[in-house]
């Protein structure tokens, strides 16, 4: 019984790196340029079509799969730099209301898009032979969900140390306080912001790319990976990497043990969870660039 | 003693702002608060009239602990407000925005500002909401403009006129007469003269215009750093040396 | 332009109202939906331009309404169906009022559109997992209702009746949500959204309002659900999602959300769009994706507010054209 619990909670963590993945460019985007993005699915969900196409259904060398997620990342950064300087620049000075309803435009039309161009079927998608393999320690662990973990937990480091140790990381926080002040230091903060949402598309781009293995290509894919990351988003508190990482986590094991415990109703625990986490602490666990 | 502050501790963070402050004031007073800019004069206010809690400190309404309380709560209880900026519902007309205050101290004191389906309001309420508008010198043609094309001293006195229709029974002003021309700064000094002897209201205000403070207070406070140095009545404090040092200089003069 | 209006609505007025006698059923069928549409969108321009809030999970209160009518039908429960619109109101009210409890909490714009979107979709997930409302099939073959009251009945069979029950009904709410908005409660509400600190000093409880404002809209968002029911005769989970719950926002912007009147041109012209794409599956997510970017760059005071423009009354030309 305990092994059902611990395979329960290793898919939890399989699953709450995933939602990271998705999660991590949401939350930078909106600590550095303040726009939450509604259509980070959609793009999400493109990278994942992108290294599809390039795989197709299994990809026959490792190389080949992990290559294929970065040119999704930069695909879908490119569309994500286009999209803020055709959108997200003008809506500057306006609601955030407006800014909200202009992404969630964005996501429909990605959609709509994508469901013309590649149909409404579904394709199961497999991974790479070199990950495919599974380990038994009494309950089995596939070797693709060991990389899930480790592609999240590399994600993390790469995000918290380029942030706040390295030199671009400190800029890119600059501008994220206080652009007027960055601006009159010299910096230059429209290019940095520029970089900072390639950055941010790029890993939805990569997060779809490496997601891909994990379930069946639909359009669907994008919504439900899209609402965990948000929550864990929400949770985490709007702009923290750290908030991110422990709230996706959380929502991973929640959504694991709750298909363990209450089968025949999949998908409650994590809302029971949002609302719960919601009402105790509203601003988020690390409310440090939200207002 | 309409209002008795004790120990007010106020911080940012790290940052402290607020040092033990302490004030009385007593029903019907005007009561200035100055000191240099950032000396925690806006926080004060902040405090006392709810928009932020202190980290520690006491506040009593007429006796009552209100240290707590809400903003909209201490509104209800008597307060009223003006902001160093004013703000009014800019969108709105400027019959519309008194009725909105109106409408809400009716509602708060608990008769109806008139049934939910009626489209315009009640004939009181728009009666009462005229006579406040020309009260202040707002003729009637300009009853439909929209606020936010209001001139500044315009504004400012719209804001009052919203302020004082929830009939308070104590006035917090921020820099009344902020970015205000000569000639509407007179103006309104001459409505809080009129305004302190018809109805005997307390007033609590900041203000950095010495000569309208040596007209209205009856006491004053000054502060600096967060704490206070000195307080009394207005020609004690004037000749008070710190406060000359700090804050008014040493030529000032009463005019 | 005040004139040119009430003959503009005026117009629109008796176009619905003699449409059986104008147009040919299909279309006719359409005007059906398009008014329960006007409802709906009213409902959630209520909450956005009025209260200051945007909720991006609307499309739940609308299935609620929906689903509970449909349900009620379908299983032949002897309760007038007048009554039944009045239940499902009352459920969608009290849906809303738990929603805005929980969301109100932090009612920052961002986490309160994304928290709506999020219990949106939890009210679609327990619709999935219940056999009762049909699972992702939904529930259709709804049978038309017959009300009796004392001295006549409604037969809602007749497609004439049927027509001109839905008609009265979205009439009537429509009247109800203007005398709402132009009330003292809805001076409130508009206080709220432009300056809610404002509002907090003249004594406004700031949170009630919203909440109060929330919950009215969830009951008229559920009428307009329930009106479904018998009139399209099928209900499916496609009513509750993201798609169904940007309509509303769609009609407002597009028809200009600082009017009362703007989401009834903007249903008009989406039900246009939604007709000519109704065929071609991901046309419609593709246009009104696509519009919806467009509108808010371009006239975020939509229609209603271009017109105005044009007619140069004032030079006012914030977003939403609030006036």
């Amino acid at each position: 019984m305990t092994s059902l619990y611990l395979y329960a909670i290793f898919n939890g963590v399989v699953l709450g790196m995933a939602i990271f993945l998705v999660a991590a460019g949401l939350t930078l985007a909106f600590g550095i340029m303040k726009i939450f993005n509604f259509a980070h699915g959609a793009f999400f969900m493109i990278g994942a079509y992108v290294a599809h196409a390039i795989t197709g259904q299994e990809a026959s060398s490792l190389p080949l799969f992990l290559g294929a997620a970065l040119v999704a990342a930069m695909v879908v950064g490119s569309v994500g730099v286009l999209a803020d300087l055709a959108i997200f620049r003008r809506l500057a000075g306006v609601p955030a209301e407006y800014t909200l309803m202009a992404a969630f435009g964005i996501m429909l039309l990605c959609t709509g898009v994508t469901r013309i161009a590649f149909g409404q079927s579904v394709h199961a998608i497999y991974p790479p032979a070199a990950l495919s393999g599974m380990f038994f320690v009494g309950f089995p662990i596939t070797a693709y969900g060991l990389f899930i973990i480790g592609c999240g937990v590399a994600v993390f480091l790469l995000l918290e140390i380029g942030l706040n140790r390295l030199w671009f990381g400190k800029l890119v926080l600059a501008v994220a306080r206080d652009p007027w002040m960055a601006n009159v230091s010299g910096l230059r903060v429209q290019r940095l912001k520029l970089i900072s949402v390639a950055i941010s598309f790029a890993l939805a781009g990569v997060a779809g790319g490496l997601l891909v293995a994990n379930q069946s290509l639909s359009l669907d894919l994008g919504h439900s990976y899209l609402l965990l990351a948000f929550c864990a988003v929400i949770v985490g508190g709007l702009g923290s990497i750290r908030g991110a990482f422990i709230a996706a986590i959380i929502f991973g094991l929640a959504e694991s043990l709750n298909s363990v415990l209450l089968p025949t109703m999949p998908g409650i625990g994590v809302y029971a969870l949002l609302i719960a986490l919601v009402l105790i602490r509203p601003q988020g666990l690390y409310p440090e660039l939200s207002q | 003693m309409i209002l008795d502050a004790q120990g007010i501790e106020m911080s940012y963070g790290a940052l402290k702002v607020l040092h033990g402050v302490s004030l009385r004031v007593a029903e019907g007073e005007t009561f200035a608060i100055i000191g240099p800019n950032g000396a925690g004069k806006t926080t004060l206010f902040k405090v006392l009239t709810g928009e932020r809690m202190p980290s520690a400190g006491t506040i009593k309404y007429r006796g009552e602990d209100v240290t707590r309380m809400p903003a909209y709560k201490r509104a209800r209880l008597g307060f009223g407000r003006t902001f160093q900026v004013a703000r009014v519902f800019s969108e709105l007309d400027l019959k519309t925005n008194v009725v909105i205050s109106i409408e809400s101290r009716l509602r708060y004191s608990g008769r109806s500002p008139g049934p939910w389906w009626r489209w315009t309001p009640s004939q009181e309420v728009r009666a009462e909401a005229e006579e406040i508008l020309s009260r202040f010198g707002f003729p009637q043609h300009r009853w439909g403009d929209e606020a936010q094309y209001l001139s500044h001293g315009d504004r400012k006195r719209l804001e009052f006129c919203v302020a004082l229709a929830t009939n308070p029974n104590i006035l917090m002003l921020d820099e009344p007469t902020a970015g205000m021309s000569p000639s509407d700064r007179r103006e309104m000094t001459k409505l809080l003269s009129l305004l302190k002897a018809d109805t005997g209201i307390t007033i609590i205000m900041t203000e950095h215009d010495m000569d309208i403070i040596f007209e209205l207070a009856d006491r004053l406070m000054v502060l600096n750093y967060g704490e206070v140095i000195a307080a009394g009545d207005p020609e004690a404090v004037r000749d008070d040396p710190t406060v000359r040092k700090v804050y008014l200089g040493q030529g000032h003069q009463h005019a | 332009m005040n004139r040119a209006a009430h003959i503009a609505i005026l117009v629109l007025f008796l176009a619905f109202f003699l449409a059986p006698f104008l147009v040919h059923p299909g279309l006719v069928f359409i005007a059906g939906f398009a008014m329960i549409q006007i409802v709906f969108a009213l409902s959630w321009n209520l909450l956005f331009s009025y209260a200051g809030l945007a909720s991006f999970g609307h499309a739940a209160f609308f299935g609620v309404g929906a689903y509970v009518a449909a349900a009620a039908l379908r299983d032949g429960l002897p309760l007038n169906f007048v009554l039944v619109l009045v239940i499902c109101a009352a459920l969608g009210a009290f849906a809303a009022f738990l929603v805005a409890i929980v969301v109100l909490r932090r009612a920052s714009g961002i986490q309160f559109a994304v928290l709506t979107l999020a219990l949106s979709q939890l009210v679609v997930i327990l619709i999935g997992y219940s056999e009762f409302f049909g699972h992702d099939e939904g529930i259709s073959a709804i049978p038309r209702p017959v009300m009796n009251f004392w001295l006549f009945s409604v037969d809602l069979r007749q497609p004439l009746v049927n027509y001109y029950f839905v008609f009265t009904v979205c009439v009537l709410a429509i009247g109800l949500m203007w005398l709402l908005v132009n009330g003292h409660l809805g001076r409130a509400m508009r206080a709220v959204r432009i300056d809610p600190e404002r509002a907090a000093f003249v004594g406004i409880d700031v949170w009630r309002v919203r909440v109060l404002a929330f919950t009215i809209s969830g009951a008229f968002a559920a009428t307009a659900g329930a009106l479904l029911a018998p009139w399209g005769q099928i209900v499916t989970p496609d009513y509750v999602n993201w798609l169904h719950s940007a309509q509303p926002m769609f009609a407002s912007l597009l028809g200009g959300a600082g009017f009362f009147w703007g989401p009834v041109v903007g249903v008009i012209g989406l039900s246009a769009l939604n007709y000519l794409t109704r065929t071609f599956a991901g046309l419609s997510e593709v246009l009104i994706g696509g519009s919806l970017i467009i509108v808010v760059l371009l006239a975020p005071q939509g229609i209603l507010g271009m017109l105005r423009h044009l007619a140069g009354r004032t030079g006012a030309e914030k977003p939403g054209g609030h006036k």
